[in-house]
C-alpha cells in the first residue's frame, strides 16, 4: 500500500509541553484509519498539524509525497485534505447550501469576474456539486434552513456534507461522535463506512474507542504526545501499554 | 416563458422605470435645484453604503474609514479636472483606481488583524486620509477646497443641465450597485460570507482568506471613490470636512439600521438617513434629535435591520430570480 500521508518524527511543543512528541505514521490510500487516546494525548493537536492550522516544531509531514507542513490550511485543504472540527463550526447565519457551497467554491474558486456573468458555467458546477453533497448526506429538505436552527446531530452532518463538496481525497473527521448519543453513533459509524467503501480514505480522532474499534481497519493510539500503538483493532485491543494509558493500570 | 423569469423580469423594470422615467418627471415637474441636490446626494449615499455593505455586512470586516476613501476619489476627479484638465470619462475610473490603489497598499498590512483591531486600523487610516487632504496644501489646497467647474464631460459631449447630470449619476449608481449586487449574490459572495462567519473554518475549506478580504476591501473602496468622483463632480466644490470621521460613521448607521449583509438593506437605510432630514427641515432645530430617536428605535426594535440580511437574500433569489434551481428538488438554493 502506497503512503497518502506520512507523518514523519512530528513533534509540536507549546511551550514547556509536548503536545505531539516525535510522531511518525502514515495513512495509506484508501484505508480508514482510526486515532486515539484518553484526554490531552495530542490527538486533536496532530489533526491541526495535518491540515496546517498548527505549525509543527520538528518534523515533516508529507502528502502524495509532497512536503504540506508548513502550507496554509486553505493550500492544504485545496491538495485534497478536507477535515471537520471537534467543536462543530458551521457557518450559523448561512443557509444549509450555502454552507455546503463554500466548500465547492473553496474547491473549485470563483473570481469576481466570474462572479459577475451571471448563469456562468463555474457558478452551475459550484451548484451541482454542492447539491450533491448535500444528497450524501441526506439534508437536501433542509436546503434552505439557517445553519443556526439545524438539530445538533444535522449540524455534524452539515459539516461533513461540506467537507465532501470539496471532493477530497483524503477526509479528517475529529470526533464526530462528540455529543451523539448510541443510536445516532451507529448510524455515524455506517454512514462513515459507506464514504470508505466509496473509495475515500478517512482518518477519524475518537476519544470513545467503541466507533473506532467497530469500523476502522487499523488504529493509531496516542498517549501524553507519543505514539504508543499502531496496528488492527484486535491487536490493539491486547496491548498492554494501551490499556494502562485507558485504564491506568500500575505495573 | 417562466413566471418566475416574468415576474423578475418586472421587478428590474419597475426599478429601472422608477429611477430614469418616473423620477426625473417628479425632477422636471418641481424643477427646483435643491430637489436635484437632494436626490443626487440619496444616489451617492446609496452607493457609499452598498460599498461598505459589501466589506462590513458581507466579508464582516468593521470599517470605520469609509469616507475617507470616498474622499479620495473626490479628490482625485477635482484635482484631476481642476489641475491638468481631465474630465468626467477618464476622471471617474481614476478615482475609482486610485482610491483601490490607496486600499491596497493598506490592506497588505492590516488584513491579518481582527475584528476591533482591524476596526481601530481603519480609524486610523481614514484619520490619516483626512489629514492629508486637510494639511497638503500644495496639492489638495487645504481646508479651503477645491472647486470645480467643468461640468460632466461625456466623450466629448458636456452635459451641464440638471437633469442631464441626474441621468448620468442615476445611471453610473445603478451599474455599480448592480456590480456589487452581482458579487455579493454569488458563490463569490458566500465565501466572503464565510470569512464573516468563521475565518478559521473558511480557511479549512480551501478559501484563501486574506486575498478575499483584500479584493472586497479593494472593491468597496473603488467604488466609494466613484461615489466621490460622482459628488465632485455634482457639486463642483468639494471640502477635507466632507470626508472627515463623522462620515464613515452616517454611512455605518445606514448599513447597520438597513441591515448588515443586506444590499436592499443598505439602499434603504441610505435613503432613510439621507431623505429624513430633509424632510424634517420645517421642524428646525429638532430634526437632529428625531433622525436619532428613529435610528435608535429603529435598532432596538429592528436590530437585524429594516431589511436583514436573511429575508434579502430571500427576496433575491425568490423574486429577483438568482437562484439556482436546476435540482430535482427544483428547490430555489445557491446562486446562478
Amino acid at each position: 500500500m502506497s503512503a497518502m500521508l506520512e507523518v514523519a518524527d512530528v513533534s509540536r511543543r507549546f511551550g514547556g509541553l509536548m503536545a505531539v512528541d516525535g510522531v511518525t505514521t502514515s495513512v495509506g490510500e484508501g484505508e480508514l484509519v482510526g486515532l486515539i487516546g484518553p484526554n490531552g494525548a495530542g490527538k486533536t493537536t496532530l489533526f491541526n498539524l495535518i491540515s496546517g492550522f498548527t505549525p509543527v516544531s520538528s518534523g515533516e509531514i508529507r502528502y502524495r509525497g509532497e512536503k504540506i507542513s508548513g502550507l496554509k490550511p486553505s493550500v492544504i485543504a485545496s491538495r485534497g485534505i478536507s477535515r471537520t472540527f471537534q467543536n462543530l463550526r458551521v457557518f450559523p447565519n448561512m443557509t444549509v447550501f450555502d454552507n455546503v457551497s463554500v466548500g465547492a467554491v473553496g474547491a473549485i474558486g470563483q473570481s469576481p469576474w466570474q462572479a459577475i456573468r451571471s448563469g456562468s458555467k463555474r457558478a452551475k458546477e459550484i451548484s451541482e456539486r454542492s447539491w450533491e453533497a448535500l444528497e450524501k448526506v441526506q439534508l437536501t429538505r433542509y436546503a434552505n434552513e439557517l445553519a443556526a436552527n439545524l438539530a445538533y446531530g444535522k449540524r455534524k452532518y452539515l459539516e461533513i456534507g461540506r467537507a465532501l463538496a470539496m471532493k477530497p481525497d483524503l477526509l479528517v473527521l475529529d470526533e464526530p461522535a462528540a455529543g451523539l448519543n448510541d443510536s445516532e453513533t451507529a448510524e455515524l459509524a455506517a454512514f462513515i463506512k459507506e464514504l470508505h467503501a466509496g473509495g475515500l480514505t478517512v482518518m477519524l480522532v475518537e476519544h470513545d474507542m467503541g466507533l473506532v474499534m467497530s469500523i476502522c481497519e487499523r488504529i493509531v493510539v496516542l498517549a501524553s504526545g507519543r505514539k504508543i500503538a499502531d496496528a488492527e483493532p484486535a491487536v490493539v485491543r491486547q496491548t498492554r501499554e494501551v490499556l494502562e494509558a485507558y485504564l491506568g493500570v500500575d505495573e | 416563458m417562466s413566471k418566475d423569469f416574468i415576474q423578475s423580469a418586472g421587478l428590474k423594470l419597475v426599478i429601472l422605470a422608477v429611477l430614469f422615467v418616473a423620477l426625473p418627471l417628479l425632477l422636471v415637474s418641481l424643477d427646483k435645484g435643491y430637489i436635484y441636490q437632494v436626490v443626487m446626494l440619496a444616489l451617492i449615499f446609496s452607493l457609499l453604503a452598498v460599498s461598505l455593505q459589501l466589506v462590513t455586512g458581507i466579508a464582516g470586516l468593521l470599517h470605520l474609514g469609509h469616507a475617507a476613501f470616498y474622499g479620495v476619489g473626490a479628490y482625485i476627479a477635482a484635482l484631476a479636472g481642476a489641475d491638468y484638465g481631465i474630465g468626467f470619462t477618464l476622471g471617474l475610473p481614476l478615482a475609482g483606481l486610485g482610491a483601490a490603489a490607496i486600499a491596497f497598499v493598506v490592506a497588505l498590512p492590516t488584513m491579518r488583524l481582527v475584528s476591533i483591531y482591524f476596526a481601530v486600523a481603519t480609524l486610523g487610516i481614514g484619520q490619516m486620509i483626512f489629514l492629508v487632504l486637510q494639511n497638503w496644501v500644495e496639492v489638495t489646497k487645504g481646508p479651503n477646497g477645491v472647486s470645480l467647474f467643468s461640468g460632466i464631460d461625456l466623450f466629448g459631449y458636456t452635459v451641464d443641465s440638471e437633469l442631464g447630470i441626474y441621468f448620468v449619476v442615476a445611471t453610473i449608481v445603478c451599474i455599480s450597485i448592480w456590480v456589487i449586487h452581482r458579487l455579493s449574490h454569488s458563490y463569490y459572495g458566500n465565501a466572503l460570507r464565510s470569512l464573516r462567519e468563521d475565518d478559521q473554518c473558511a480557511d479549512a475549506m480551501g478559501i484563501n482568506t486574506v486575498r478575499l478580504k483584500i479584493e472586497s476591501f479593494m472593491i468597496s473602496s473603488f467604488f466609494a471613490g466613484i461615489a466621490g468622483a460622482l459628488w465632485a463632480y455634482t457639486t463642483g466644490y468639494i471640502s477635507p470636512v466632507d470626508f472627515d470621521f463623522a462620515e464613515s460613521i452616517l454611512i455605518l448607521a445606514m448599513v447597520v439600521v438597513g441591515g448588515l449583509g443586506s444590499i436592499p438593506g443598505a439602499i434603504i437605510g441610505a435613503l432613510l438617513l439621507i431623505l429624513l432630514p430633509e424632510a424634517l427641515r420645517g421642524v428646525g432645530d429638532m430634526r437632529n434629535i428625531i433622525v436619532g430617536f428613529v435610528l435608535f428605535f429603529s435598532i432596538l426594535f429592528l436590530p437585524k435591520g429594516l431589511f436583514g440580511e436573511v429575508p434579502a437574500l430571500n427576496f433575491i433569489r425568490r423574486q429577483m430570480g438568482a437562484a439556482w434551481q436546476d435540482n430535482p428538488d427544483k428547490q430555489k438554493v445557491g446562486w446562478k
